[in-house]
This record gives structure tokens, sequence and C-alpha cells, in this order.
């Protein structure tokens, strides 16, 4: 698992690549858990180059999209392979998390203000 | 084809571990959304031996795998402490709150999970898929 954070405006991003697992999970946790401890406003999280995931990357993600609820904050998940798509859509997720298409749908759904 | 992984209890086996079953998986002509489903349930049921039955503890996990171009079947043996996920309560979907998806990723995609209470070192669990008849 990589993780590429970047800004774009007023918006947090983090592109991930590779595996989304027990192992690689926790580096993942560590990084949204310093952007929600902070209140990022805006998070944006591009899953274009992740090919797998199982329950600890959606625990993560949960975890997450949970923390940032509590303060008006907004997190999206963008660009989602066919695989990980379907993980969330077995964990009936789909419909509870913002997800965009692409990562240009998602900044412009979070309205970046550069 | 039949293979027999003996695998340290520890995380950074789950990503080669996968590796190899899908190469298997795919020369024995499963298709490929199918696939990453049977290796979800599988790195599901060993992350839950580290977890659960070792609960973080060195130990070994022994996955035997058998496949055919009709069936798979995969039976992974540890000699942890007790763990039967098919007394895990099905979650209630969607579930907002992290965790207990794992064992809901193998009902749900998996046609048999069997837990053999008659193995005394430890736990054993078949899981079983059929390929569906199109």
């Amino acid at each position: 698992m990589n993780i590429q954070s970047k800004n774009q405006g007023d918006i947090q991003m983090l592109e991930l690549s590779g595996e989304l697992d027990y192992h690689s999970s926790p580096e993942l946790r560590e990084k949204l858990t310093e952007l929600t401890g902070k209140q990022t406003a805006k998070i944006l999280v591009d899953l274009s180059g992740v090919d797998y995931m199982d329950s600890s990357g959606i625990a993560t993600f949960v975890e997450a999209f949970q923390k940032t609820k509590r303060y008006q904050g907004r997190l999206i998940l963008a660009a989602l392979t066919d695989t990980v798509r379907g993980v969330f859509e077995i964990a009936k997720l789909d419909s509870i998390f913002e997800i965009a298409p692409t990562v240009v749908e998602g900044v412009a759904s979070l309205g970046s203000k550069v | 084809m039949e293979k027999r992984f003996e695998l340290s209890a520890s995380s950074e086996v789950l990503s080669p571990f996968r590796k190899e079953f899908r190469g298997i998986l795919g020369q024995e002509g499963w298709e490929k959304k199918t696939t990453e489903e049977i290796l979800l349930c599988v790195d599901e049921a060993l992350t839950n031996i580290i977890r659960h039955a070792y609960q973080g503890n060195p130990g070994k996990m022994t996955v035997l795998v058998q496949v055919n171009h009709d069936k798979v079947e995969i039976v992974m043996e540890d000699q942890g402490k007790k763990f039967d996920p098919t007394q895990v309560p099905s979650p209630e979907l969607p579930r907002e709150k992290p965790g207990g998806l794992g064992v809901h990723f193998i009902r749900t995609i998996m046609d048999q999970m069997i837990y053999d209470a008659h193995y005394l070192q430890g736990n054993r669990l078949r899981l079983i898929k059929h390929r569906r008849k199109i």
C-alpha cells in the first residue's frame, strides 16, 4: 500500500495504491486519524489504484467517516475499482458513504476553493 | 489442483498468499470477479485466525486448497484458541460501526462454511464455493 498526500485548494487528497488489507490498513488509519484529528473539513480518497480491499479497509473508512460526521466534515471516496466497489456493495455501505465515480467529480462535489 | 500452504500467523503473509491462490484459480479458469470474492473470504478467515485464534501471538496456519473447474474447497487449520465463525451473529446492514463484516462476507459469498467442532488441536474451517452454471 502506498499513500500519497496532496492538497487541491482546500481539499486534502489521499491517493492510495496497492492492496488494502489487515496488514496495510493501520497505515491508512494513521493517516486518516491525523486528518480527522485536525478536523480537516474536506477529505477525498482516490481509490483508483487500489485493486484489493478487505473488511479491515472498510472498517478504517467507517471509522474516519464517523469522525468527519461528528465535526460536520466530509469524506468522499472516489474512483473505486470494480473489486473495491463490490466489497462496499456486499457490506451495503455504498449507500452510506459519499462515493464519486471519478476524482474530478469528487472534487466538484466538495466545491474546491483554490 | 491441490496445494497446501504452511503460513505463519502474521499479516505479512496475506498478500503473497492471495497472489499465489489468485494464480491457481486463474489456471483453473475461474473468472476474475468470483476469484476476488473467494480470495476475500479466505483472507477474512485467515485474518480471524491471526486476530482471534492467536490474538496476535506467533503461530501457524495451514491452508489446503482444492480447486477444479467446478468447485473450490479451502480447509484452514490452526492451533490457536477456539474461534467458531459460524457462531458470529449476522450484523445488521449497513453497519455504521467498524468491524464485524468479515464473517458476513464469507456467508454471503461462499456456498458453505463448515466449522469442525471435533478438531481438538485448535480450529478447522472449511469453505466451499461451486461455480455458477450459466
